[in-house]
């Protein structure tokens, strides 16, 4: 817990500038800075997400603030959130506001951007696989999620809550 | 402008609030910078499950309110597509910027950024005093649980739409494994791959332009 305050910022600034294709993409990288230089440990880092996912906002912001909280109290929170936050909203007002652009070109560079995406979505899944050897209960439930997804139109969020309600239920049951 | 309704767990009844009551004119409406505000503000706070939940309810809203049509709306979508940032973000921040200039652009990022900010330190702050109790111990691994199967979902559909080609499959393998292995040098070596990626794109004609639709 002894992360300096540049060395957060830094990290931070460096995920929101690659903080391409939405939330889960950037939660594998969140999880190769902050429990790869040990800042917070696997299970510190399951409960962020856990929380992240079920409180409402952008998943990716809500465990950025969430990991500044656990740093370094509520200053943190703030200062963690305004890392991730300041490349992606310095580009955004440079199109939207400044330049007026529209990227319409946007065709190879969003494919090859696409194709980034789908690696680091293979990454985030890299690091979470260790979790579904180690808790068969986790695993079914990852597998059903998986299908309903892939398979229904359903939100994910009442999967997300199915789940958790089980947990709940079964931890007081079983213990 | 009604308040905000606790019980509205229907999005429909959410995104109702504040309708004006003639219903959406064909002529685009101009909002405050506060309007703006208040409405991302509302949609972010009930709004759980991140981007993918949010921007079909924030493209419902605005559209309701006659603040922007169908076209203009992906045409917007389009373009934060080849920006970094949460998508909720950048498309809040992208219509208020269409809407009213620099201040829209302030209330469209403030209203995504304050709600989750507020509850997730009310959360954090009360955590660690609650984690070890068993419902909320087995709330939160229960959770967590899926995640998992929801990003192996997530990556199944992303491949599953994408055109590919033969140097887009070996781009998307080189680049996968090379992130895999990455460790702490995530971020350059994402840069390093979509730069490949968009090698292997080449001068060809693209097949992918029009694409970018939700």
């Amino acid at each position: 817990m002894s992360t300096g305050w540049l060395e957060m910022i830094f990290a931070f600034a460096k995920i929101g500038a690659a903080s391409f294709g939405g939330g889960w993409t950037i939660v594998g990288i969140i999880h190769a800075s902050v429990v790869g230089s040990g800042w917070l440990s696997q299970a510190e880092f399951a409960d962020v997400v856990a929380i992240a996912q079920v409180t409402p906002g952008p998943v990716a912001l809500n465990t950025a603030t969430l990991v500044g909280f656990r740093l370094h109290g509520p200053l943190g929170a703030v200062v963690a959130t305004a890392s991730v936050v300041a490349a992606p909203l310095a580009l955004s007002f440079i199109v939207a506001v400044a330049a007026h652009a529209k990227l319409r070109d946007g065709g190879k560079l969003n494919e090859a951007l696409k194709t980034g995406t789908i690696g680091l979505l293979a990454m985030t899944l890299w690091g979470l696989l260790p979790r579904l050897y180690e808790s068969w209960p986790a695993a079914l439930a990852s597998a059903f999620a998986f299908v309903a997804v892939t398979r229904t139109k359903i939100n994910p969020l009442w999967i997300i809550l199915g789940s958790a309600a089980i947990g709940a239920v079964g931890r007081l049951a079983f213990g | 402008m009604k308040r905000f309704v606790k019980r509205a767990s229907s999005m429909d009844e959410l995104t109702s609030v504040g309708r004006d009551a003639r219903g959406a004119a064909p002529e685009a409406k101009r909002p405050s910078p506060a309007e703006i505000f208040w409405l991302f503000c509302r949609i972010s706070a009930v709004t759980i499950g991140g981007g993918y939940v949010m921007v079909p309810v924030i493209q419902r809203s605005v559209e309701r309110k006659g603040w922007l049509d169908e076209s203009s709306f992906y045409e917007l979508f389009a373009t934060t597509q080849g920006l970094p940032g949460p998508l909720a973000l950048n498309v809040a921040c992208f219509i208020g910027a269409r809407l009213r200039g620099p201040a829209g652009f302030a209330a469209g990022a403030l209203g995504i950024l304050l709600p989750p900010f507020a509850a997730i330190v009310v959360v954090a702050a009360v955590l660690h005093r609650i984690a070890d109790f068993p419902l909320a111990r087995g709330f939160l691994d229960g959770a967590y649980a899926v995640v998992p199967g929801l990003v192996a979902a997530l990556l199944f559909n992303m491949i599953k739409k994408k055109r590919w080609s033969k140097r887009r499959v070996a781009a998307a393998v080189i680049g996968a494994v090379a992130l895999i292995a990455s460790g702490a040098w995530a971020v350059p070596v994402f840069f390093a791959v979509v730069a490949l990626a968009r090698l292997a794109e080449g001068r060809a004609p693209g097949a992918s332009v029009g694409r970018s639709r939700p």
